[in-house]
């Protein structure tokens, strides 16, 4: 037990920690008093006198947003991860599974590929994403009267479509450079979404949803009984689940549409925190939120600072995850049964 | 008093298998009814039906209410479901999963409480596995498995309760001990009644109160254990010969093959 109250005050103080360190972070060198000055300068003007303008412009217009949108996108898919995989009975589900990823994905697609550049690429994307999305739930309703194996096959089938389209799109586009473009899209970027616009727009989508999930942690066990148990329980699993996949797939469509597609973020986290605190939804979500956050904003401090371009974070968050897990699961051993 | 009743219960699955054919039962207060049948008799379905899980034609009353014009939550109130194994894929502690139990108490947006974890606890130690609770579901044997669903069932706080096959997988000591728990519960009044769906004609004639004998969908014969155990109606069910055994009043059955060369 008191190993595990160690891994939760890890845990907890991670998402702070990694949020702090991280804003003096950055190619460029700024000393960590005046990193602090500027923040105040930002906060309460009066109380402090200005380090030099540009400082105070890369801390709170350029990291401090950053740092923050990070911390949002990773709460974002790994909250959605660890409740999709409870509610569907299916550790291996990501957040991508209801089709957002190739939705976003080929939104963006075509917004790069086809339309004047006036348009906003996040804009379509999340159309598409959510276009995708209604979908998956409509053909899921429809054939399967939203059970697990019709929402998991559905999300699988609009995948597949969109990911076809996508190809498209990328083959018919006018120039390499427009393809060129899709391909870095595809890999992810923070950057994308580190205008305070941005931050403060996915935050208003993020915000409620995860406190809507962290709310309902509890009932997630419930769901994850299955349908027959749930319902001998009192529930009404269908209607739940598909509450909880809308809500789901709203904080992910919102995060992917400006980052891009970050991958293993959502599958990745709930099983760490599983490791370290246990199965149960009462905990996973919650301390899921946290090490979400910190994981990803970890992932943006080496994107950012490990070389002097900025590395695809899509790309960094499956390298430094899959040999995670790998050594994770060994260490645990009775997870693979 | 009638806890359960089902008025003419019929159900048809997607592939038009008939499974209930006019299955009407009445279950008493005290009573252990066994509901007792070959593969494919309808006792599952017979259970979901009882359960509102599946809808059937015909009526099923709780305490005299209609259970379809009772809401999920109040239906789980009064019925405690114990399915054959568990359906989770989360490697859940034992204590947990029990306390999964107070959900029909709780809206969706609740925690359980502290005295609720208390209370799994000691249901766990009633029904002798409290040195489980904080092993997880997959390190559990068979037989402690079905004990620890019994604990949810009975956090639950169900007058009835309702069990799919308990010592279907259980060895001979197991299966003894889980109906010896059943039993005890219904003798203590813990729960009103408890209808439990089983393979095994000889543990259901000794102990039980009543037997619903089922085959294809149909009760073949209904009432207590020695007057429904007879060797024509377990030939006419499972279709080979039995010796029945009276010993004290209750049915001894035994195949015959197993006891003549």
């Amino acid at each position: 037990m008191r190993g595990s109250l160690l891994i939760k005050a890890l845990i907890t103080f991670s998402l702070p920690t990694a949020v702090i360190t991280s804003l003096f972070l950055g190619r460029y060198p700024i000393p960590p008093t005046q990193v602090l000055e500027a923040l105040v300068a930002g906060l309460a003007p009066s109380l402090t006198h200005s380090p030099p303008d540009p400082i105070v412009r890369i801390v709170l217009y350029y990291r401090l947003p950053r740092v923050l949108a990070a911390a949002i996108i990773g709460t974002s898919l790994s909250v959605s991860g660890a409740s999709l995989q409870s509610m569907l009975r299916n550790p291996l589900v990501s957040p991508y599974i209801l089709g957002i990823m190739s939705g976003a994905a080929f939104g963006a697609a075509l917004t790069i590929a086809f339309l004047p550049p006036t348009v906003p690429i996040e804009l379509v994307a999340m159309a598409s994403a959510l276009a995708a999305f209604a979908l998956v739930l409509m053909i899921s309703w429809g054939w399967g009267r939203g059970s697990v194996v019709s929402l998991v096959l559905s999300g699988v089938i609009i995948n597949a479509l969109f990911s076809a389209a996508l190809s498209l799109a990328q083959y018919l586009a006018p120039n390499p450079h427009k393809v060129a473009a899709i391909a870095f899209w595809l890999m992810g970027d923070v950057g994308q979404a580190s205008e305070w616009g941005d931050v403060l727009r996915m935050v208003s989508v993020v915000a409620p949803c995860t406190a809507l999930l962290v709310a309902s942690r509890w009932r997630l066990n419930i769901l994850s009984l299955g349908d027959e148990e749930a319902k001998a329980l009192g529930a009404n699993p269908v209607i739940e689940r598909v509450f909880y996949a809308v809500i789901c797939g709203l904080m992910t469509a919102s995060v992917v549409s400006y980052a891009g597609i970050i991958g293993w973020v959502g599958l990745l986290v709930p099983h760490i925190v599983r490791l370290g605190v246990g199965s149960d939804s009462r905990e996973v979500i919650l301390y899921t939120t946290f090490l979400g956050g910190a994981y990803l904003v970890a992932a943006d401090d080496l994107a950012r600072c490990l070389t002097t371009e900025v590395l695809p974070i899509g790309v960094l968050t499956t390298l430094m995850g899959a040999p995670l897990l790998i050594y994770l699961l060994r260490r645990a051993g009775r997870v693979w049964r | 008093m009638e806890v359960i009743k089902s008025v003419r219960l019929n159900y048809t699955y997607g592939g038009g298998v008939e499974a209930l054919k006019d299955v009407s039962i009445v279950v008493g207060e005290g009573k252990v009814v066994a509901i007792l049948g070959p593969n494919g008799a309808g006792k599952t379905t017979l259970l979901k039906c009882l359960l509102n899980i599946l809808k059937p034609k015909g009526a099923v009353y709780i305490y005299g209410r209609d259970i379809s014009k009772l809401g999920g939550r109040e239906l789980a109130k009064l019925l405690g479901y114990v399915p054959q194994t568990y359906g989770t894929v989360f490697a859940y502690r034992v204590l947990d999963f029990v306390v999964m139990g107070r959900a029909p108490h709780h809206s969706i947006f609740s925690l359980p409480s502290e005295g609720e974890y208390r209370r799994a606890l000691e249901v766990l130690d009633m029904l002798g596995i409290k040195d489980l609770a904080w092993r997880t579901i997959a390190e559990v044997s068979g037989g402690q498995l079905q004990l620890v669903m019994i604990a949810r069932a009975l956090i639950q706080d169900a007058k009835v309760l309702l069990l799919d096959e308990p010592t279907a997988h259980l060895d001979i000591s197991n299966r003894l001990r889980v109906m010896r728990v059943i039993k005890d519960l219904v003798r203590r009044g813990i729960v009103d009644s408890v209808v439990v769906a089983m393979h095994d004609p000889l543990i259901a004639g000794l102990f039980s109160d009543e037997v619903v004998l089922m085959s294809r969908g149909e009760v073949v014969a209904y009432g207590e254990p020695k007057e429904v155990l007879t060797p024509g109606n377990l030939r006419r069910v499972y279709g080979i010969e039995f010796v029945v055994i009276n010993y004290f009043g209750k049915p001894l059955v035994v195949p015959k093959e197993l006891i003549e060369e």
